[in-house]
């Protein structure tokens, strides 16, 4: 497991794990409810080009981790199994998209869309 | 915001929402979804949020523009319209789970209601299911 994601109050907090917060350059990130656009399931979205690393680490089929420049946008990665990724858009952030892996995707898809629909 | 945005959004939403009409939200992967509407991911993320983003204007898509022309129309043309198909999958699979959906379904249905009486309504949505398994409709 890379990261840990939790809803705290109005905000989406993601804790990275262990020697993920070296590769990744990240120990956390917190960003408000509100910019949160949504979450997906997606472990297709490691086959695609990641776009040019501009922090971070990456180690083609065994990690991505850091920050990423893709078309104009930065996006954050911080996978090693593609099968639990998660994809969260957000709005009005450095990061267009934070690309996570979790020990329960299904769950923390469910968590961060129903925190949305609350907020 | 990013670059590769050059597509028809009310066509990838018509697209989307066959698609989830014949495989549920479920079954329908993104990489699905990107070769399907011929929309780029990046694109995708930048103008639905989601997955359950894209499926939610998909299915207020079909009930606007496929379900609520067809409400007092003749019963058999109810029944042989796979246009209720993404309604039956949407009450089934996502409404019990997803508030919004939920809504979504209950506020068509209590319009089908008005314009016959729910048993029929509830008659009509069956007899659908049935022509799906059987692929009459």
């Amino acid at each position: 497991m890379a990261a840990e994601i939790r809803v705290d109050g109005d905000t989406l907090v993601v804790d990275i794990i262990g020697m993920d917060k070296f590769w990744a350059l990240k120990s956390r990130l917190e960003i408000p409810l509100a910019h949160v656009a949504g979450a997906t399931l997606d472990p297709g979205v490691d086959r695609e080009f990641k776009g040019i690393r501009t922090g971070g680490t990456h180690f083609p089929g065994w990690l991505t981790a850091g920050r990423f420049r893709k078309d104009g946008e930065m996006v954050f990665w911080d996978v090693r199994d593609p099968n639990k990724a998660v994809v969260i858009a957000l709005r009005d952030e450095t990061y267009a998209r934070l690309i996570i892996e979790v020990a329960d995707p299904r769950a923390t898809v469910d968590l961060v869309e129903h925190a949305i629909i609350r907020s | 915001m990013g670059r590769p945005r050059a597509f028809d959004e009310t066509e990838a939403v018509q697209a989307a929402a066959a698609l989830f009409a014949r495989r549920a939200f479920d079954g329908v992967s993104v990489d699905d979804l990107v070769s399907h509407l011929g929309v780029h991911r990046n694109s995708l993320y930048q103008v639905f949020g989601s997955k359950r983003g894209l499926y939610l204007r998909a299915l207020r898509w079909s009930l606007q523009h496929q379900v609520r022309p067809l409400i007092g129309a003749d019963t058999a043309v109810l029944v042989s319209e796979p246009a209720l198909d993404l309604l039956l999958m949407a009450a089934t699979e996502r409404a019990p789970e997803d508030p919004e959906v939920a809504r979504e379904v209950s506020t068509i249905l209590a319009e089908l209601d008005t314009a016959v009486r729910p048993e029929t309504t509830a008659t009509l949505l069956g007899m659908r299911l049935r022509a799906r398994v059987t692929r009459e409709g």
